[in-house]
């Protein structure tokens, strides 16, 4: 029996294991030797510099602004994206009228109608999202601000992206915008495979919605909304914040680096200041940063499973 | 997939013929892995060594050919595909396949440089001529520190494409070789495009202002004022990327306080920008927001769109380089009268006169070291510097060129008439800040967008400005992270 | 009122058509029942409801109306409807994209990828997720953190490997590197989902004299089929939009990619103003993945309720 067993693992993990050690893990671990060189990316010669791109790191302003802001997005905005499409798919699929001889729990009407619109901005490519949204900024005639003044409210007149206090926000904005939508399907879907029946004792025991909702619902799809949370959290510390801050803001990074971030402070690094290796020292950060991220969600939710 | 051959061997039967099928799938299984890794280890360990063995050979050298290309020899060319397009450069490929007609040009435009060329770069087998340029542009210092750039100098030296009694280093605008160099004589870059920064206006605006081109800062703000009154704004810049500011601002600081002040600057000498000079440019800059002469809304506008406010006549005045006409042509209206003028300085006490202009070389063409066919490279940047190239860059772009001269017999567009009419008049006072050459970080991100778009959106006082762009200047002094440079 | 009178269990909700739910939203308000403080919420719940699809939609026609707007007014009224409809913008980006031939390659790479991920993914996950090996645990979070390293860091390294290999500028290259960097989000998922599913089929399977292999293919795929469709999900939307790459691996203009192309249309078209131009390709390459979307969102929502069901 056992060496069936070693024998099929070995057989289906091979090809599986050895593309990604090629094409993934090898790379990454040059690139991690590189952080101890002064490679440029530019030429091949580099010599060996032991910690010095970790220690200038340590005292790099700009860096430690990136890394706070990069933590703002894997909290905040997994917090309020995944808040918001729980708040979505709970009001369409269980927060409908209750009728007379109708059943215990339904959706509003027209449930089906958001599902499909919500889910309508995940299908774009977040580039296209992103420069839809630096139009929709432009404070002197951009649609925010022009909607504004045509309602009346010619005094505010926001900077928007060009104010340091503002810029992080409208970011995040936009990825909450063209993400909520696939958690709101995710969700309803985890929604919809709860046994009606378990609401029902919810009911009869006088429960409210809200109650409803934090006893039988959030426990239940407890497990998606963790997995989300990861795969928001780590698209948020990567390729999206990265498209969306260096497509829409000022500099980019700006105004006065209140935006900058660390996936985009390794671009610049790497592609901009040919300076390839601080590069690789700031992606080894974002790569602890990350690990670090997931390991505390996955802590913190973790829970006792009801079967297996 | 699988399902049939592991049935053969399934586990109730297979105990007794374990051992070699075994291991033969085992080690199979991690040949897939060890096998490109391995060859990948010892290919990487040799990459950067290989390249002269397969150089082309030098080909025959005639007046025809001064540079003595290899007739036969491909040539590889990569333009950065950005405001000039890539039919200029086209049309020049299309010369050099007449002369070689041997040859095949391998021509590809693109914006992503530096993502697409560094790793040809590490392994030694870069193309043969590149357009470095735009926003992944690859670090010059760099890539001459590392030596990975060829000597212009054959190329300088030559007969120019026009005219064999002449050197191609003498059909150039001045300060085009100096440029490229970077310590010492070699030439390293090649300038192609020609470009006038300055402040630019619709002399249709000023004229219904009953205004002329302000000279001093009194009549800067008289003519904001009485723009004021009528709803336009005075000016407005690339609020997201401030650092088009310094395309006026600088030769400003050169004309109040003389070019001593712009070398210190570009230097990073200590205190370079505590100059009472700098301190008098400031305040007039923030005297700008302070009247509210500046367009609304502007820290949040980009390029494009200051471009398109300015062009719609929203605001008067605006920094910015010679492409502006043709990068807002389809906004700027017919009737707009495209002008340029060297910035206004602040009284008659200035250093230097009224006329003084930013005028530099643009998309920096280099071949590298390690080309397999650096003559071709040369040949082809020799073309796109005779005579004929360069109008047809003129007219096709609505720019100037490295070549001297090539504007007769094409009629010239408002800007660049403008422009060219700009360079007249400032004659030998033309100045040429290096900051944004020489130190990108430095220059777009530290300066630019923290200090003077920081002060311009009235959240710094030109006082704070300054002492926080001295820092950051301090700063890259200290850096040995990056390569200094000097006025020579 | 058709959707609200059916008794609602939600799944076969989904499959309601558009149109009419559509109507219901028209004719929409409750009018019937107690005013009581459920009503009130509910009125309140489902405006916000409202409002959020207004959002959502709004921003996608603006950007459908602004390619037929010429540039000065797309800058200086973008809420004015066009003065009259530019074509010649859309023109220009067709002519100046190739589209069609971009188009075509990214269904080829996205397509070999997506089948070659789902393969390779829930072989590497089934194995992880019911096999006790020495070196599991290891393998696993090998995988898993995969997941949370920048591409852009390895870009230079992996065009060495992919070209020592020769497989630079190549379609099937660039499919062996995307499932490469898709395994480890699918093998993060699709191990957590076979861990969940009851092992006594498998095990009745297996006693009954069938291989591990054929257990796993002829049964445990079929049941684990809710989460491939969910994984694919993912993974389809992430090559789909894949753009670090391609930029790298793949320069051969002829076999670029739609992002690529519209990355170069961006670009290109900002620098040379032309901005109707860029929104005419937006939207061009907007307007057929969101019809394949209002096509198969049946599927893609079912496929979502099952994953999430586990």
């Amino acid at each position: 029996m056992q060496h069936g067993k070693y024998r099929f693992i070995v057989g289906f993990l091979a090809l599986p294991l050895g593309l990604y050690a090629l094409f993934v893990v090898w790379p990454f671990v040059q690139s991690i030797y590189y952080s101890f060189t002064d490679w440029t990316g530019l030429s091949p010669e580099f010599k060996m510099v032991g910690l010095d791109n970790y220690r200038r790191m340590l005292d790099d302003e700009i860096f430690w602004k990136s890394l706070r802001h990069s933590l703002m997005f894997a909290v905040v905005l997994p917090l309020v994206t995944i808040s918001l499409a729980l708040f979505f798919a709970f009001m369409i699929n269980v927060g409908g009228r209750r009728r007379k001889g109708g059943p215990v729990i339904s959706g509003v009407r027209g449930s089906s109608f958001y599902k499909i619109v919500y889910f309508f901005p995940q299908v774009l490519s977040i580039a296209i999202v992103a420069l839809l949204f630096a139009f929709a900024y432009n404070p002197d005639s951009g649609a925010i601000n022009s909607f504004f003044r045509g309602i009346g409210l010619d005094g505010l007149q926001p900077l928007w992206l060009g104010d340091p206090d503002l810029a992080l926000w409208c970011v995040m904005a936009v990825l909450v915008w063209s993400t909520v939508g696939f958690f709101v399907v995710l969700f309803s879907a985890g929604m919809a495979s709860i046994p009606a029946d378990l609401y029902e004792a919810a009911l009869l025991d006088g429960a409210g919605r809200a109650a409803t909702f934090f006893r039988i619902t959030l426990p239940l799809l407890w497990d998606t909304v963790q997995s989300g949370w990861v795969y928001m959290g780590i698209l948020a510390l990567g390729a999206e914040s990265f498209a969306v801050v260096q497509i829409m803001t000022t500099g980019p990074g700006g105004p006065d680096y209140s935006t900058t971030v660390m996936v985009l402070y390794v671009y610049q690094k790497a592609f901009r200041d040919g300076q390839a290796a601080y590069a690789t020292t700031i992606g080894v950060a974002l790569l602890i940063v990350t690990l670090a991220f997931a390991a505390v969600v996955m802590r913190l939710g973790r829970r006792e499973r009801l079967e297996y | 997939m699988g399902s049939h051959s592991e049935n053969i061997g399934s586990d109730k039967n297979g105990s007794a013929g374990v051992g070699r099928r075994d291991l033969i799938k085992r080690s199979a299984a991690l040949g897939l892995i060890s096998v490109p890794t391995m060859s990948f280890l010892s290919a990487c360990a040799s990459s950067g060594g290989g390249g002269d063995e397969d150089k082309a050979k030098a080909g025959k050298k005639t007046a025809k050919n001064p540079l003595a290309v290899n007739e036969t020899a491909q040539l590889e060319f990569v333009l950065f595909d950005g405001g000039f397009g890539k039919e200029y450069a086209e049309d020049a490929v299309k010369i050099y396949e007449k002369g070689f007609p041997g040859a095949k040009v391998k021509f590809s435009a693109t914006q992503k440089i530096q993502s697409t060329l560094q790793p040809r770069f590490n392994q030694g087998t870069p193309p043969d001529l590149i357009d470095n340029s735009g926003a992944e542009q690859m670090d010059m210092g760099v890539l001459v520190g590392k030596k990975q750039l060829a000597d212009l100098t054959p190329l300088l030296d030559a007969a120019s494409y026009d005219d064999p009694n002449k050197k191609v280093r003498d059909t150039l605008r001045p300060g085009i070789v100096e440029m490229g160099q970077f310590d010492g004589d070699p030439v390293w870059i090649m300038y192609y495009a020609y470009t006038v920064y300055g402040v630019w206006y619709s002399q249709k605006a000023l004229d219904s202002l009953d205004a002329t081109y302000p000279e001093t800062w009194d009549q800067m703000l008289a003519v904001c004022e009485k723009a004021k009154k009528k709803g336009i704004a005075g000016w407005t810049y690339a609020g997201k990327y401030p650092y088009y500011l310094p395309f006026s601002l600088y030769p400003m600081i050169g004309k109040v306080g003389g070019r001593e002040v712009l070398d210190a600057i570009d230097n990073l000498e200590p205190n370079a920008w505590k100059h009472p000079a700098v301190k008098a440019c400031f305040d007039a800059y923030y005297e700008l927001y302070k009247k509210g002469y500046v367009l609304k809304g502007t820290p949040g506008l980009d390029h494009i769109q200051s471009q398109t406010a300015w062009a719609k006549g929203k605001a008067l005045f605006i920094p910015n380089g010679s492409w502006v006409e043709n990068e807002s042509a389809n906004v700027i209206p017919a009737d707009f009268d495209l002008a340029v003028s060297a910035p206004t300085g602040i009284d008659s006490s200035d250093k230097m006169p009224f006329g003084t202009i930013w005028a530099s070389g643009g998309e920096p063409f280099i071949v590298p070291a390690k080309a397999k066919n650096a003559a071709g490279g040369m040949e082809q940047l020799r073309i796109m510097l005779s005579e004929a190239s360069s109008k047809n860059f003129t007219a096709k772009v609505k720019s100037l060129t490295a070549y001297n001269g090539g504007t007769d017999g094409i009629t010239l567009t408002p800007g660049l008439k403008s422009g060219v009419a700009a360079l007249d008049k400032a004659g030998e006072n033309v100045v040429n800040p290096r900051l944004q050459d020489w130190y990108v970080q430095l220059q777009k991100e530290k300066i630019g967008v923290s200090g003077l778009g920081e002060m311009m959106a009235g959240r710094l006082t030109p006082a704070e400005a300054i002492k926080k762009i001295q820092g950051y200047a301090d700063e890259a002094a200290k850096d040995t992270s990056i390569k200094h440079y000097k006025h020579q | 009122m058709k959707t609200t009178e059916t008794p609602v269990p939600p799944p076969a909700e989904s499959g309601s058509a558009l149109p009419v739910t559509k109507v219901d939203l028209a004719t929409g308000k409750p009018s019937r029942g107690k005013k009581t403080e459920g009503n009130v919420l509910n009125a309140f719940s489902h405006g916000i409801l409202v409002i959020w699809a207004i959002m959502v939609v709004l921003p996608l026609l603006w950007a459908v109306m602004t390619s037929f707007k010429d540039d000065s007014s797309i800058f200086g009224s973008p809420w004015s409807l066009p003065d009259r409809l530019h074509f010649d913008n859309w023109s220009r980006a067709w002519t100046e994209a190739n589209m069609s031939d971009y188009f075509l390659n990214t269904v080829l790479v996205v397509g070999g990828s997506l089948i070659g991920t789902l393969v390779l993914g829930s072989m590497a996950a089934y194995v992880l997720a019911r096999f006790d090996f020495p070196g599991n645990r290891f393998i696993y979070y090998l995988f898993i953190g995969g997941m949370s390293f920048p591409i852009m860091l390895a870009l230079v390294p992996l065009f060495y490997v992919v070209n020592n290999m020769g497989l630079l500028n190549s379609i099937h290259g660039l499919i062996l590197v995307y499932i490469a960097y898709s395994l480890p989000f699918t093998v993060f998922f699709l191990t957590a989902f076979f861990r969940t599913l009851p092992t006594s089929v498998a095990e009745a399977a297996f006693v009954d004299g069938a291989s591990h292999s054929r257990t796993f293919f002829q049964i445990m795929v079929p049941m684990a089929k809710p989460g491939l469709i969910s994984v694919g999900i993912f993974n389809f939307l992430g090559q789909w939009n894949q753009y670090m790459l391609p930029t790298v691996l793949n320069t051969d203009p002829d076999k670029r990619v739609l992002t690529q192309g519209l990355v170069q249309l961006a670009v290109s078209q900002g620098y040379k103003g032309d901005w109707s131009g860029l929104f005419a390709g937006l939207v061009m390459a907007m307007l057929p993945v969101l019809a394949a979307y209002i096509v198969f969102q049946r599927q893609v929502v079912q496929g979502l309720t099952a994953g999430a069901l586990k």
